[in-house]
């Protein structure tokens, strides 16, 4: 039925971009459909620091981006309350950045950058920030707080799809965009493949907006237009628990490894900037050099990291629209690139929203959907900076807490804490239910069965975005079994349990490999025991 | 730079096999006690994240240390927990908790009335008062206090001809032997003696401290250990060793000091023993020679307390023992006996602390020994009212088995 | 502390061997840190009169005239543990009988010689349910002695997967630890 088929407008891309484009569509009253060839938040957005930008990074460099930060950072406190920790932030001058020009008098340049944008930034004693952070670099010289924080990506990226969804757009996931359905100049519709089933199908709609990150390079290529984009890849490690509760960053120039964020659980730093070629956006590894490198800048920030567990390395694809005069892509602009094809390169009905970062997307999905409205010609006025997130209305853990009944477990409050006010659709109706299945991260049975049944969750990796199942100390040895065989269940076929087992273990693998001596190593090995897989997959019950 | 990935945070190094939770006492008998992987190493990465994750659970942790035993990690997973509840639980002790724990408070109180206090806590109203007012369960007996402590006996009647002999040590006695059971302290008194050892008091000695730690009075429990260290490092400068005679007790001033107290130990450490080491090394090199009393028998089951476990020295006791002559011993199935020092006595723990003896209970009852030979004072009371076999120190039982006079002028120098 | 042999590991590989040695009539302890993945039961040495040291950990050794003399343990502090042989079955990585860096594989205990490539990205496959190759490193030996500075110390026996090419990630583990457990027992009851 073709009539099925036919939308307002079709968004490519279920990364953070496309989510909250979606949603603004969808609230302004269009009729949304959102294709992703993953699962939501599994490209760049699912693969960065997680750190809620104050704007100080970009103050000196970019005064544009920083003021944006600054507005989005207050705009997400407020309707992002459950994927938000107000941690704030430091930004140390240490030592040797006096050595190296950065010293006392660029962070006062910095402070007044900052101010300028309206940052709310102010000096404070080494003494007074080793007080704020006692994790913090205790050689350090001087010390900038500024409102930084954390956000949990997979939780925003999944609150915008959810409210997308609530307001009448459909989603769906694995499915790839394969070409345009084109007349002359103007963009019909898609043509994608569900890669499940492998069936193709075309969907039609008079606006079709490009979110696809850094795969958007490709997208637009099948419309015949080239946006001068480059990879640039980040590469993060993973430490085992919350090291410090406080943003650190270098008062510098940006540089690699400056930045440490706690992020639930665990603290993570990063990031490296390193050009890649198209074909490896697909499968990053991180290198040894890579590890090296960020190790040595985190333990300037925070000795501490010397000694503490490395969980796993990761790397993710910023999008950035080329600028082929600086090679090492620091110098760019994290600015917004809002592209109508129309009048750019004469295609109609086409639009790509690119650039920009994690900490923006909600401005940029505005810009998009505005230049979509105009399209055609609706005039409603864009309300997702007031309107708060589905699980953020009251998202915080210790009021979202008190709703249970009776004692509250640590399952129930490790879900308060993930879902937010969402929680109360979450069943624990019998004991089985308030089962821990992930005992790092205090999952249980009934979180993983709403997750499948509320959040769209086809396998483990989906699973773990929802839930953070098998995302702390042991990778999923204790409870990847578990899960595997709960989530088979809720999907209707228990045989598919350790299939499901070992892709999760294959990606897990992936990231424990980079940093795979030690107590990580020792990690390898009790996992090898405990799944010996025979193909094709099963493994013994136990 | 970090080369070994070898976290400094001790609770990092649990990789989640969950041998501790096989080993668990309590979570096999009480189903809302998370057990120790989750109370522990599990439960930190989320209270560092934020406290609201503590869980009033950590409660029913009887501090046993056995999950320490089994973990193939070294993870110190009940220190992790006793830390937490210093650091998080909020709630001040109860009356009754602080009662149970000040053993050197209400030791000389008790002790000064003993005739009435005995009588008083064996009669079952009384026991009922003590349950409902104060949540001790009434089918407890409880430890008698002695009418005349084992300090005044010793300044009275033995501290003037310490001075005498020509090697010294500084002796540990510990509340129990103190208030309830001076006769172990004079056992240890007459041994030493006979091997030639002049016994001196530790200065204004404190209670370790261990059941102030599991009462969540630390400021107190604190308090005490640096007035104990403190006593140490005076008699280690005077050439005196330290001996001790509770399991317990050394654990407390070897192992809890500095993890859970601060209060370093580094200086001293070295000079702590317990009693069955001392003798042991004394006698296997030579530096002592035991005469055993002719014809002395004996069928003893020697049940190794669980902080004898942690400290992992039991092999100096039972080495010890079967240097008797005519002692046949057995060595007992490791399990908890289920009092945990106050644990037990509380109420809402009697039921869970029963079942958790219970497995050491049959075995006793099954070897059909003499007597339980055990370094602890509250598994004696414990095995004692559960299975009405004796316990006997070690200590007490070389009193009985030595021939102190003949060792005594063996070793005479 | 003497004893005809002390077994340091009290997996199956340690408790096997244990066994055995004590039912042929020597006087063995066991030193084992925590419990064992392989789920062993301890009571047959025991009920044979065997020592065990459980919830301990050797630290260290004294070696002389290429064989190892006595080892110390944490918890026996300055009482050491002398024997005229030694069994060295700690295992692999998991129970720190191998330890890795970022760029090396040793033997934590003793520094005992190492089978190991210096290049880590060969130590694993991409997919997890390959064969690994950090699962076949482990100490070598000459006629079942270890080897230390490519000298044999000769009354010191690995077993079970602290050897080089034993991995309990394999499904035919148990048997190969079991035979090189039993491989060292019998070299130590031939000499006796």
């Amino acid at each position: 039925m073709p009539v099925k088929n036919e939308f307002d407008v079709i968004i490519i891309g279920g990364g953070i971009t496309g989510a909250g484009t979606a949603r603004d569509c969808a609230m302004r009253g269009l009729r949304v459909l959102l294709i992703e060839r993953h699962d939501i938040a599994t490209g760049a957005t699912g693969r960065n620091h997680g750190l809620l930008h104050s704007g100080a990074r970009y103050a000196v460099k970019d005064s544009e981006s920083a003021e944006e930060c600054i507005r989005e950072n207050k705009i997400l406190r407020n309707i992002a309350s459950n994927c938000v920790e107000d941690t704030g932030g430091l930004f140390i001058t240490l030592p040797e950045d006096e050595e190296a020009g950065f010293g006392l008098d660029y962070q006062k340049k910095f402070i007044e950058a900052c101010q300028k944008a309206g940052i709310d930034a102010k000096a404070i004693s080494p003494s007074d920030a080793k007080a704020m952070e006692p994790s913090v670099n205790p050689s350090l010289i001087g010390a900038v707080v500024v409102p930084d924080g954390s956000v949990d990506p997979f939780r925003l990226c999944t609150a915008n799809v959810t409210d997308a969804a609530m307001h009448g757009a459909k989603v769906l996931v694995y499915t790839q965009f394969l070409d345009f359905i084109r007349e002359g100049d103007t963009i019909l519709g898609v043509k994608v493949l569900d890669t499940r089933t492998g069936q193709e199908s075309e969907y039609r709609a008079p606006v079709t907006v490009n979110a696809a990150g850094i795969w958007g390079h490709g997208v637009a290529q099948k419309a015949g237009i080239h946006i001068g984009m480059y990879p640039a890849k980040g590469a993060l490690l993973v430490f085992g628990h919350r090291v410090n509760n406080v943003v650190i960053n270098r008062c510098r120039k940006s540089a690699d490894g400056d930045i440490l964020v706690p992020g639930d659980s665990v603290t993570v730093i990063g990031t490296t900037s390193t050009k890649v070629p198209f074909e490896e956006c697909d499968n990053m590894e991180v290198t040894p050099e890579e590890v090296s490198l960020l190790l040595r800048e985190g333990c300037a920030l925070c000795p501490a990291l010397a000694s503490t567990r490395i969980l796993r390395a990761y790397a993710g694809v910023r999008p950035l629209v080329a600028d082929d005069s600086d090679p090492s892509g620091r110098s760019i602009s994290r600015g917004i690139v809002c592209l109508d094809h129309e009048t750019r390169d004469g295609v109609k009905g086409f639009v790509s929203i690119t650039g920009g970062k994690l900490m923006t997307y909600r401005l940029m999905a505005e810009l998009a959907t505005d230049l979509v409205c105009r399209k055609l010609g609706v005039t409603k006025a864009c309300a997702t900076a007031d309107t708060p997130l589905p699980g953020s209305v009251d998202g915080r853990i210790e009021t979202v807490s008190k709703r249970f009944e009776g004692k509250v477990s640590a399952g129930q409050k490790g879900a308060a804490g993930r879902q937010g006010d969402l929680v109360g659709k979450i069943k624990f109706a019998t004991p089985e239910d308030k089962q821990l299945v992930c005992e790092c991260e205090n999952v249980t049975l009934a979180e993983i069965k709403y997750a499948v049944s509320e959040l769209g969750v086809r396998n483990l990796e989906d699973l773990r975005r929802r839930t953070r199942v098998g995302m702390g100390t042991c990778q999923g040895t204790l409870c990847i079994r578990k899960a595997a065989k709960a989530l088979a269940i809720a999907l209707g076929d228990p045989s598919l349990a350790p299939k499901l087992a070992a892709d999760y273990l294959d990606e897990r693998w992936k990231g424990m490999r980079s940093v795979g001596w030690g107590d990580t190593l020792r990690e390898m090995e009790f996992m090898q025991r405990v799944y010996k897989f025979e193909k094709p997959y099963s493994y013994d019950e136990i | 730079m970090q080369e070994r990935n070898i976290s400094a945070n001790n609770f990092e190094q649990c990789q989640k096999c969950s041998l501790c939770e096989t080993v668990c006492p309590v979570m096999a008998n009480n189903p809302d006690y998370a057990g120790p992987k989750r109370s522990g190493p599990d439960g930190e990465r989320y209270r560092l994240k934020n406290g609201i994750f503590y869980e009033d659970s950590l409660k029913y942790c009887l501090n046993c240390k056995r999950c320490e035993v089994a973990c193939p990690s070294g993870v110190r997973i009940a220190d992790l927990i006793q830390q937490a509840r210093i650091d998080f639980n909020t709630k001040p002790p109860k009356l009754r908790d602080v009662m149970l724990a000040s053993t050197d408070q209400m030791g000389p109180v008790a002790g000064a009335f003993a005739p009435i206090v005995n009588f008083t806590l064996g009669l079952s109203p009384v026991k009922s008062v003590l349950d409902f007012a104060m949540g001790i369960d009434h089918r407890r007996t409880l430890p008698k206090y002695s009418s005349e402590t084992f300090v005044h006996w010793f300044k009275k009647n033995a501290a003037a001809s310490q001075d005498g002999f020509k090697k010294h040590i500084s002796y540990f006695h510990g509340c129990y032997a103190n208030y309830n059971y001076p006769q172990l302290a004079k056992d240890f008194v007459a041994v030493m003696n006979a091997f030639g050892y002049g016994v001196h008091l530790i200065d204004g000695e404190r209670c370790c401290g261990v059941a102030k730690i599991a009462n969540g009075m630390i400021n107190a429990a604190t308090r005490d250990a640096k007035i104990n260290m403190g006593a140490f490092r005076k008699s280690v400068s005077e050439g005196r060793d330290i001996i001790t005679v509770s399991t317990t007790c050394t654990m407390t001033l070897l192992e809890e000091y500095p993890e859970l107290l601060k209060v370093g130990n580094d200086d001293v450490k070295e000079h702590i023993s317990l009693f069955e080491k001392f003798i042991y090394k004394a006698i296997s090199s030579g530096e002592v020679k035991p005469v055993w009393k002719e014809g002395w028998k004996a069928k003893a089951a020697y049940h190794c307390p669980c902080h004898q476990e942690r400290l992992g020295q039991g092999i100096f006791t039972t080495e010890l023992l079967k240097m008797i002559p005519g002692m046949e011993l057995t060595e007992l199935e490791s399990n908890c006996c289920g009092i945990a020092g106050t644990y037990g006595f509380k109420k809402e723990n009697y039921k869970v602390s029963q079942l958790i003896g219970k497995p050491l209970f049959d075995d006793i009852a099954a070897a059909k020994p003499d007597f339980v030979a055990c370094e602890c004072e509250t598994c004696k009371w414990q095995i004692e009212m559960s299975t009405g076999v004796p316990v006997k120190n070690p200590v007490s039982i070389l009193a009985g088995a030595l021939d102190l006079e003949k060792t005594s002028e063996l070793n005479r120098p | 502390m003497r004893f005809d042999v002390v077994i340091i590991g009290g997996g199956l590989a340690g408790m096997t061997a244990a066994a055995e040695l004590q039912n042929g009539g020597l006087r063995c302890a066991v030193v084992a840190e925590g419990l064992s993945l392989n789920n062993i039961s301890a009571n047959d040495f025991k009920a044979a009169g065997g020592t065990l040291l459980r919830g301990d950990r050797v630290t260290g050794g004294t070696f002389g005239d290429g064989r190892l003399l006595s080892v110390c343990t944490a918890k026996l502090g300055d009482v050491c543990l002398e024997a005229d042989y030694f069994i060295l079955a700690t295992g692999k990585y998991f129970s720190r009988g191998l330890a890795a860096d970022m760029d090396k594989v040793y033997e934590p205990l003793f520094g005992l010689d190492v089978e190991y490539d210096p290049d880590r990205s060969t130590w694993f496959d991409r997919s997890f349910a390959a064969p690994q190759k950090f699962l076949e490193f482990g100490v070598k030996t000459q006629n079942g002695a270890a080897l230390k500075n490519g000298e044999a110390i000769i009354n010191l026996f690995p077993a079970g997967e602290v050897l080089q090419g034993i991995s309990s990630a394999d499904h035919d583990a148990r048997e190969q630890i079991i035979e090189s457990a039993h491989a060292a027992a019998q070299a130590i009851l031939k000499r006796n």
